[in-house]
């Protein structure tokens, strides 16, 4: 039988590999891409919870689906914002290594 | 007389607007000094008409039950000390007008107008005209506040003011390496004098709870002060005065304090600021009465100034250090003169001598002038190149050396009188050797350099303008006729001793003895002074020799100097040199550099995680939210 | 063997090889074009959940729009390193850290009352009750929501567009 637990594992693996890429990358855009992975994670964490809710508590039957819709909000313009920083960084120092923005350091 | 307080303000806003407009955009940087002195010449010669005419019979002024004068106190609120409802002690601001403070105000007005007119030919071409007016300004003004303060902060913030004003104008060719040692020299002999007055004035808070003058002498005449305290306080307060009066073993700083300009040595290091040690122990008299032993040490200390100093400037070659030895000596002569009672004796001279230095340190000033040399040996003559110079610089030598009818024969003539009715046989004959010093010393300065052998050439002396000579023919006035105000003072019925005395008034009389004795001495001296100096008989010659060892002692001012100069680097220095240690180890390494090198090398370990990778941070990150998760598990579920 | 469940592993299998694809790929179009696969299957198991609107909410947005802006990105700031991205130096930390993640709150999941608690079935969401909750309970939210889209929008513009005059 399909249970919660099953989107909560699949949720928390693709959670995991989202942050090793931003871990582990040194792309700016890669990162970016990673990032939305973990998003997705946290998506289905929601909606999956919201689909098998069981009678009353705090959050009522669509919150779940609700909070995705504003994720996915808030996932599109933070993709747009990220990506013409990058640009921006792109454009003044010709590449998007993060090793490389370090500006700031002492 | 209730404008009194305009006149300090007019000169300091005078200083003011000259230390602005100076050197740069205002050419005839004099005009607004000269004209904020007359401005104060106009207010005082008012004041004192109003105070001479009224018969003491004016708002504001009472006839003080401790001195006997009547003074007139004008005073606004200054500051509260203390916590609001709680024992609060009011200060105010306010000047005092008596005789004493009318008198060193008079002279200090006066002499300033003819000393500042006489720079204005003197001080033609220097390139800082314009600050030397603008101290002179400001030292004017702190001058009267000196003299007209009624409460001892505000004359301690005066005595301070001229202090600087000594200060700045010694150093004032600072180019010359002399001079600028001679300001800090001055500067610090009397800061040792100040620190004892500055003392006073505390200890004077903390038993009377009053800065006010006339709240302490009620307050010591109400006999509620013990006598040590009396002491101690006298004591303190004449340190101070020795100090600014350059007395024994304080008076070193005088004769270097002549590398200043000579109108400033005529006016600051002559006539007035010197004499504001002697009018600080005048004003506070009911405070040294009151204690015996200290009017013993005034007059003794007084007496081996005057003594010391009057050898000095028998054997001086330096004109100018010569004047300012005969300065000490007599300032010496008015502390004794007020150790030995002579109230109004002292304060006469003090008037007298301020007149005639003037008009010798003028004098020296034109020498300076036209032949720019001061060494006497090497003049001779000079009367023939400057005949009007000559006449005056004579008129002021014969009435410090004591000639009657000039003022200095009354005024000396009169501490010697209250030295010989006060004070025992050993003072008297001591006076009398002091008259016959000065006289021999004025009558050697004036035969060496004007009537001596002329041995060099005067062909390119410089003219003098008549803008300087014009100021010394009026001190010379005053000089001829201002001892006459001990006979009768204007606008009085009688003398000068009964408008400014302690206690009770006491009009002059001359005492034929003992002016026939001073006559003698110093026409003795004057006689020695023709055998020595114009003969050049044999015996003073071998004289000379014998007492070779003496003279050379003499010559090098005691080697006070040299002593100081010792206690200087084996004394004083290793002491700052160990105070200085601590303050630069435990103060300035430990207290304050040492938390800021703590922090430093705490941040310069730490400093090595901040690498500005980014995937550094967020493992951090991650790693926080691992230990967190975990930190949850642990203590929620387990 | 349940139906759901085979449908459920299937997709989920896809999803987390492209997900691994995406992070652990040397060219970078390839990981786009993983990254969008893994989207997709996002969508699949939204399905799954019963949730075809946000199925096709993620496919709009996240496969159309931001994908595609990704790749414009990677097109604008093309340079000779794409084929062959290297990782960091500190990757193999990079992993055991992912794993200690994973580890944690897998833990943290098993020990969970909320799973416990859980229905075993899941309950449909309509588009009409979604629809009628967003535009009631969640009017202002929403609202602003579009306020945040529009300031992202602007501010991207305005970051991204060149100095010297250009438009």
């Amino acid at each position: 039988m399909l249970e919660l637990i099953h989107f909560n594992i699949l949720s928390v693996l693709l959670f995991s590999v989202g942050l090793y890429g931003v871990l582990a990358r040194k792309s700016a855009i890669l990162i970016i891409m990673a990032i939305e992975l973990m998003l997705n994670a946290v998506n289905i964490n929601f909606i999956a919870a919201a689909a098998f809710k069981h009678g009353g508590g705090l959050f009522t039957n669509f919150d779940g689906h609700i909070l995705t819709i504003f994720i996915i909000t808030i996932a599109a313009a933070e993709v747009g914002l990220a990506l013409a920083l990058i640009l921006r960084i792109f454009r003044n120092k010709s590449t998007v290594n993060v090793d490389q923005f370090d500006m700031m350091k002492l | 007389m209730q404008y009194f307080w305009l006149i300090p303000v007019i000169s300091f806003i005078a200083f003011i607007i000259t230390s602005l407009v100076g050197n740069k955009i205002l050419k005839q940087a004099w005009i607004f000094p000269v004209v904020a002195i007359i401005l104060g010449l106009g207010i005082y010669c008012f004041g004192l008409t109003e105070y001479l005419q009224s018969r003491f019979d004016l708002e504001h002024c009472v006839r003080s039950s401790v001195t006997g004068m009547v003074g007139c106190n004008y005073s606004v609120g200054w500051f509260s000390a203390g916590v609001t409802g709680k024992e609060t002690v009011d200060s105010f601001l306010g000047f005092t007008v008596d005789p004493l403070s009318l008198s060193v105000a008079g002279l200090a007005i006066f002499v300033a107008l003819m000393v500042q007119i006489y720079s204005i030919g003197y001080m033609k071409d220097d390139p800082r005209f314009g600050w030397y007016y603008s101290v002179q300004a400001l030292f004017i003004s702190s001058m009267i506040l000196l003299a007209l303060s009624d409460n001892f902060l505000l004359l301690y913030v005066a005595w301070e003011l001229v202090g600087l004003c000594s200060y700045l104008l010694i150093g004032f060719w600072y180019e010359k390496p002399d001079a600028k040692e001679a300001a800090k020299k001055a500067f610090t002999v009397t800061r040792l004098g100040d620190v004892g007055l500055l003392i006073g004035v505390l200890l004077i808070w903390i038993e009377v709870g009053s800065f006010n003058m006339s709240d302490l002498f009620s307050y010591v005449a109400s006999g509620q002060m013990e006598s040590w305290v009396i002491f101690s306080i006298s004591g303190l307060l004449f340190l101070g005065a020795m100090g600014k009066s350059a007395q024994f073993p304080f008076h070193v700083w005088l004769p270097d304090a002549m590398e200043g300009p000579t109108p400033v040595s005529a006016l600051i290091h002559a006539a007035t600021m010197v004499a504001a040690g002697v009018y600080l122990v005048a004003r506070t008299y009911p405070l040294f009465v009151e204690s015996e032993a200290m009017m013993l040490i005034v007059s003794i200390i007084g007496l081996i100034t005057a003594i010391g100093a009057a050898l000095i400037c028998c054997v001086s070659i330096d004109l100018k250090r010569a004047l300012a030895y005969s300065t000490i000596s007599h300032l010496g002569l008015m502390m004794l003169s007020l150790g030995a009672f002579g109230y109004t004796a002292a304060i006469l001279h003090l008037l007298a001598h301020g007149f005639s230095k003037a008009l010798l340190f003028l004098g020296s000033g034109n020498i300076m002038h036209s032949i720019d040399d001061l060494d006497i040996n090497r003049m001779g003559g000079l009367k023939s190149v400057l005949p009007g110079t000559t006449i005056l610089f004579c008129i002021g030598a014969l009435s410090l050396a004591g000639i009657p009818l000039l003022s200095g024969f009354w005024s000396k003539d009169e501490v010697i009188v209250s030295i010989v009715h006060n004070r025992n046989i050993l003072f008297a004959i001591s006076s009398m050797i002091l008259v016959f010093l000065s006289g021999f010393y004025m009558i050697r300065l004036i035969i060496t350099p004007f009537f001596g052998t002329q041995n060099r050439d005067y062909s390119n002396a410089h003219k003098l303008p008549m803008v300087m000579l014009i100021p010394m023919g009026v001190l010379a006035v005053f000089v001829v006729l201002f001892g006459w105000v001990a006979l009768y003072m204007p606008g009085l019925p009688s003398s000068f001793g009964t408008f400014l005395f302690y206690s009770h008034p006491k009009n002059f009389h001359l005492e034929p003895d003992i002016a026939s004795i001073t006559l003698v001495v110093t026409l003795l001296s004057f006689g020695a002074g023709y055998l020595f100096y114009v003969k050049r008989i044999s015996i003073f010659q071998t004289f000379k020799t014998r007492m070779k060892f003496l003279i050379t002692i003499i010559e090098n001012k005691y080697y006070f100097d040299e002593l100081y100069q010792i206690l200087v680097d084996k004394i004083v220095l290793p002491i700052a040199s160990l105070v200085a240690l601590f303050d630069r180890v435990l103060v300035n390494d430990i207290g304050i550099n040492g938390p800021g090198h703590i922090t430093r090398s705490i941040g310069s370990l730490i400093r090595y995680h901040v690498t500005g990778r980014i995937y550094v941070y967020l493992g951090l990150m991650t790693s926080g939210m691992i230990i967190l998760g975990i930190l949850w598990l642990w203590i929620v579920r387990l | 063997m349940n139906m759901h469940l085979v449908i459920f592993s299937v997709i989920s299998a896809v999803l987390i090889s492209c997900a691994l694809g995406v992070v652990i790929s040397r060219n970078i179009v390839h990981s786009a074009l993983f990254l969008l696969f893994a989207l997709i299957s996002v969508a699949g198991i939204y399905l799954v959940l019963l949730t075809e609107f946000l199925a096709i909410v993620q496919l709009l947005i996240y496969g159309g729009a931001i994908v595609i802006v990704i790749l414009f990105a990677l097109m604008l700031t093309r340079n000779e390193e794409y084929p062959r991205i290297q990782n960091n130096k500190l990757w193999p930390i990079a992993g055991i850290l992912s794993v200690l993640v994973l580890i944690t709150l897998s833990v943290s999941y098993f020990q969970s009352d909320v799973i416990r608690n859980a229905s075993t079935t899941i309950s449909p969401a309509g588009v009409k009750s979604l629809g009628s909750s967003l535009f009631t309970t969640w009017a202002i939210p929403f609202e602003l929501a579009s306020l945040v889209l529009l300031v992202a929008l602007i501010g991207a513009i305005v970051i991204a567009r060149s100095d010297k005059g250009g438009n």
